[in-house]
């Protein structure tokens, strides 16, 4: 890893000497399409949104008038609140669920084409297992076990970590396997030639070696879950809503800054993931180097 | 790692066995909800479930001759094409100066280019909702949803890019200098030749991520409808077998993009191979 990156740097600081034709001015021009399009249509309105949720709307009116009123409102509905600690665990659940699960996964490009399959009929795929005249439901009345169909199985919470650990399963396997592929398997009999038992073995030597591996993955699940609007919406009824349920309605009812305040919020628990991660992160650059 | 198979105890072996179980339960879990989506599309049972009561296109037929799905289909196309072209250009034109240049902000830039993958979808949608509507007081259009979704595909295409800039022999370029060629035929003729690749299948990337992208969309198209949008607001009435047949043909879409954009790059690659053997044998 190491070698590979040094020979990599050199090979590049040698074409750089070498072949500095291309570089100057005309090298800089080549930003500026994606400083554009970037700079203007994506930091220009985080910038705003930020602005807004300090800001009032009056009369559907946004009002430039500094204040911390939208995060106080936010914070006072305990329905909001109880939504934000909701989402945060869902995320953390469904994270959860599947990190310590694949070993191995010995059919990949099977993993990544359901991650290509469009996410919303993914989401909307599970209608036509969990409703009412869902595939379970139609099971369980065949059965005999009921003669009504259940609405359990849709509409609340559970189905709505059921549905995202199935969306994001791909994310954290592939993560995964990237960094398990690596690792020698040799070391785990070498360890328990030596007198480990194979759960110390795998979390003495397995775990530590693949660590950045498994932090990657959780940032890579984390992050889209705490932003999820769909699979709520879909699947959860009043009982899954999140935090990206609240943004939309915000929005949607034309209370911005209110929406802008919930909306940086988020923006807010990215940050804190990837600073708690932050060393980890950094070590696994460590390790590599 | 074939190869550690053959020293096992009867307790591993029972735990290989535990594995590979787990391994087929995890693939049942990703594979069963979208084949019932695609088994129902081909369902007489209007109901859109078990049991089949028969086989029939007749749910292609009544989608296909829709007026709202023939709108989305076209709505959809033409923001995928408008996406791609911009991500294609603006990503190619960004990853030459990431890869190349020394500029001090370098890895500042870096990061900026590669943040909106990593924000959610919403944050961009909400924020560029914001500014097109209060800010510019735009009207909302399938070209505002062009703007936000070449926002979220442009930093694939830097990525892809910029990885193959990265892994390109300096020393063609150099020669093709040595030879007496300026910089605009060494970008025309050695450069661009053999990123075009990668650049072609950043371009059907970004034409898959289009095609499927909801929420970005959904703040920012207004009045219109692409297909995920129309799926959408259709589910809310409910399941339908015309909604699976529509579904089903989403999904048969962007799987075939998703083989091209492996396969074409190869194929590209070979021909290219063949065209200069063929001109070094004449």
């Amino acid at each position: 890893m190491s070698a590979q990156a040094d020979t990599a740097a050199a090979r590049r600081s040698g074409r750089r000497r070498g072949a500095r034709i291309g570089s100057g001015l005309a090298s800089y021009a080549g930003f500026v399409p994606a400083i554009v399009l970037l700079g203007l249509c994506f930091l220009v309105p985080l910038g705003i949104i930020v602005c807004y949720s300090f800001w009032e709307t009056i009369d559907y009116e946004v009002v430039h008038h500094w204040t911390f009123s939208n995060y106080t409102y936010f914070f006072s509905v305990s329905a909001y609140v109880s939504t934000m600690w909701a989402t945060l665990w869902v995320a953390v659940v469904a994270t959860a669920r599947y990190v310590p699960q694949r070993l191995r996964v010995p059919l990949l490009v099977l993993v990544i084409v359901p991650f290509w399959t469009s996410y919303l009929l993914r989401v909307y795929s599970w209608l036509t297992i969990l409703g009412d005249q869902g595939v379970l439901n139609r099971f369980l009345q065949w059965a005999g076990i009921t003669n009504h169909p259940l609405g359990v199985f849709l509409y609340d919470r559970p189905a709505v970590i059921l549905v995202l650990v199935y969306l994001y399963f791909p994310f954290g396997a592939l993560t995964l396997y990237s960094s398990i592929d690596r690792f020698d398997w040799n070391q785990l009999r070498a360890a328990m030639d030596l007198g480990a038992s194979p759960a110390q073995a795998i979390f003495r030597i397995l775990v530590p070696q693949i660590k950045p591996g498994i932090i990657t993955a959780i940032i890579f699940v984390f992050i889209p879950i705490l932003g999820e609007y769909l699979t709520p919406q879909i699947v959860g009824g009043t009982g899954g809503v999140m935090i990206g349920n609240l943004i939309v309605n915000f929005f949607q009812e034309a209370e911005y800054t209110r929406g802008a305040a919930v909306s940086l919020l988020i923006a807010g628990f990215i940050v804190v993931l990837l600073l708690i991660f932050r060393k980890s992160l950094s070590a696994k650059e460590a390790y590599g180097a | 790692m074939a190869h550690d198979v053959e020293v096992l105890s009867g307790r591993a072996r029972f735990v290989r066995a535990l594995l590979s179980g787990y391994a087929v339960l995890i693939y049942v879990f990703l594979f069963a909800p979208i084949f019932l989506l695609v088994l129902f599309s081909f369902n007489a049972n209007r109901y859109g479930t078990f049991p089949i009561t028969g086989w029939t296109f007749k749910w292609y037929r009544a989608a296909l001759s829709d007026y709202q799905v023939h709108d989305a289909v076209s709505t959809t196309i033409k923001v995928a094409l408008q996406v791609t072209l911009i991500s294609m250009v603006v990503g190619t034109a960004a990853a030459f100066p990431l890869v190349r240049s020394r500029l001090p902000g370098r890895e500042g830039i870096r990061i900026i280019l590669i943040l909106p993958i990593m924000i959610p979808g919403l944050l961009i949608g909400v924020s560029l909702l914001v500014l097109f509507t209060s800010t510019f007081h735009w009207t909302l259009s399938p070209e505002t949803a062009v703007i936000g979704q070449a926002v979220y595909t442009t930093p694939f295409v830097i990525l892809l890019v910029a990885a193959r800039l990265q892994g390109f022999d300096a020393a063609l370029e150099r020669a093709a200098a040595d030879l007496g060629a300026n910089s605009f035929q060494r970008l025309r003729r050695v450069v661009l030749p053999l990123i075009f690749p990668a650049i072609l299948a950043g371009g059907l990337f970004a034409f898959t991520l289009s095609l499927d992208e909801f929420i970005i969309t959904f703040f920012l198209i207004g009045g219109h409808n692409t297909l995920p949008i129309y799926i959408y607001t259709q589910i809310k009435f409910g399941i339908t077998p015309e909604v699976n047949a529509v579904a089903t043909m989403l999904l048969a879409g962007s799987l075939l993009l998703l083989a091209l954009a492996f396969v074409l790059p190869q194929l590209f690659r070979k021909a290219r191979r063949a065209g200069a053997r063929l001109r070094a044998a004449s």
